[in-house]
C-alpha cells in the first residue's frame, strides 16, 4: 500500500469514516502488517485523551471587550481622519504665504534695478550730493572769516 | 453550499461518531446564521451582540487551543470578530457563514503566531512549569497516576495532563494544529474542514495523519 494512500487509509478509518466493507478490508490488511496495527492502536489512544479536552469559554464580559475595542478603533478612525485633514490645512496656507512671500520679494528687487537703471534719477541724486557739498563749503569758509 | 456539496456532507456525517450536531439542528442554526448576517448587514448591532454570544465560545476555543496562552487568545478572539464587524459587508453568503467566521479565525490565528515568532514570544502557554515536570520523578507517567488515584487528586492530574496535551499542541507546526484542534478536539466534519482550509480532501486526510504522527511523538512521554 501507498504511503500516501495508508496515511489517507489511517486517519478515515480513525474518524470511522470508512463504508462498511473499506474498514474491513483495512483490518484485514492490519492483521497482516503489526507495525500499522501498533500504529493505529497508539493514535487511538492519543486521539480519545484528545478529544476528552474539555471545551473552553470564553470570558464573561467577551462580547463587551469586543464592543469597547471597536468603539475605541471607530474613534481613533475618526481622529485620524482629522489629523490627516490637519496638515492639508496647515500646509495650504504655508503654500499660499510663501508664494505671496516670493512675489513681495521679486516685487522690491524689481523696482531696485529700476531705480538702478534710471539715468535721470542718478543725475538727480548726484545734483543733490553737489548741492550739499557746495553748503557744507560755503558754511566752513564763513566760518573760518 | 451546491447539491454535491451537501451530498457529501450529509454522506460524511452519518459516518462520523462524535460531535456532529442532527441534520435539523444543522439546518436551524444555518438558518439562524442567515438572518443574524442579514440584520448585521443593515447596522443592527444588537444582531453583532447575538453573533459574538453565539460563536464566542467555539472561536475563543480555537483560538484557544491553537495558541496556548489565555491573554494572547482572548485578543485575537477579539481580532476576529471586528474583523467580521468590518468584512460583512463584503460577505456574499456563499457557503455556510461559520465556515467563514472560521476562516477567517484560523488565519488570524496563523498570522499572530507568525508575529509572534518573530518577537521569540516563549508564553506559547498557560503552563507555569515545564511538562517535564509532569511525567518525571517519583509521580511517574502522568496517564498512569490519573487512572491509579482516585478523588480530588485525579482531577489535578487531569488538570495537569489537560495542561501538558495544551503545551504540546501549540508545539506543533500551525497548520497541523489548526487540523488537530478542529477535528480532535472541535470535532468538525472533513467537509466542513475542507471549506475552511480550501485543502483538497486527500490532502487533508495525510497531512490530519502528519499532525496525529506528530502530537503522538510529543505525549508518548506522557502516556503509559
Amino acid at each position: 500500500m501507498a504511503a500516501d494512500s495508508k496515511a489517507e487509509l489511517m486517519t478515515a478509518y480513525l474518524d470511522d469514516a470508512l463504508e462498511a466493507d473499506e474498514a474491513e478490508s483495512f483490518e484485514k490488511w492490519l492483521e497482516d502488517s503489526p507495525e500499522a496495527r501498533e500504529e493505529v492502536e497508539s493514535l487511538q489512544r492519543i486521539l480519545s485523551i484528545v478529544r476528552e479536552l474539555p471545551a473552553v469559554e470564553a470570558p464573561p464580559d467577551f462580547y463587551e471587550k469586543v464592543s469597547k475595542k471597536l468603539r475605541r478603533r471607530r474613534a481613533g478612525a475618526e481622529t485620524s481622519v482629522g489629523l490627516v485633514s490637519l496638515p492639508f490645512q496647515v500646509l495650504s496656507i504655508i503654500v499660499i504665504m510663501m508664494i505671496a512671500a516670493t512675489y513681495l520679494m521679486l516685487e522690491i528687487e524689481r523696482e531696485d534695478a529700476q531705480i538702478e537703471k534710471d539715468p535721470s534719477a542718478a543725475e538727480a541724486q548726484a545734483a543733490e550730493a553737489q548741492e550739499k557739498a557746495d553748503r557744507d563749503a560755503a558754511a566752513a569758509s564763513s566760518g573760518m572769516n | 453550499m451546491d447539491a454535491d456539496e451537501a451530498a457529501y456532507e450529509a454522506k460524511s456525517n452519518r459516518r462520523y461518531r462524535s460531535k456532529h450536531e442532527s441534520e435539523e439542528a444543522r439546518a436551524a442554526r444555518d438558518a439562524r446564521d442567515r438572518r443574524l448576517v442579514r440584520r448585521l448587514k443593515q447596522g443592527d448591532e444588537r444582531a453583532f451582540q447575538e453573533l459574538v454570544h453565539t460563536y464566542q465560545d467555539r472561536i475563543f476555543g480555537l483560538v484557544y487551543r491553537m495558541i496556548g496562552n489565555r491573554q494572547e487568545a482572548e485578543d485575537i478572539a477579539q481580532e476576529v470578530f471586528i474583523s467580521v464587524h468590518r468584512g460583512i459587508a463584503n460577505y456574499r453568503g456563499e457557503g455556510r457563514f461559520y465556515t467563514w467566521l472560521y476562516r477567517i479565525a484560523s488565519n488570524t490565528c496563523k498570522n499572530r503566531i507568525k508575529y509572534l515568532k518573530g518577537r521569540n514570544f516563549h508564553r506559547a502557554s498557560d503552563i507555569d512549569e515545564t511538562p517535564a515536570a509532569h511525567t518525571q520523578g517519583e509521580a511517574g507517567p502522568v496517564v498512569a497516576l490519573q487512572s491509579v488515584v482516585p478523588g480530588p487528586e485525579a482531577t489535578v492530574v487531569g488538570d495537569r495532563l489537560e495542561r501538558a496535551i495544551q503545551y504540546e499542541i501549540a508545539q506543533l507546526e500551525p497548520e497541523h494544529r489548526l487540523l488537530i484542534v478542529l477535528r480532535d478536539i472541535q470535532g468538525l466534519s472533513y467537509a466542513e474542514i475542507l471549506r475552511i482550509t480550501g485543502l483538497q480532501e486527500g490532502t487533508l486526510k495525510s497531512r490530519l495523519h502528519r499532525a496525529r504522527l506528530a502530537l503522538k511523538a510529543r505525549l508518548e512521554p506522557y502516556i503509559e
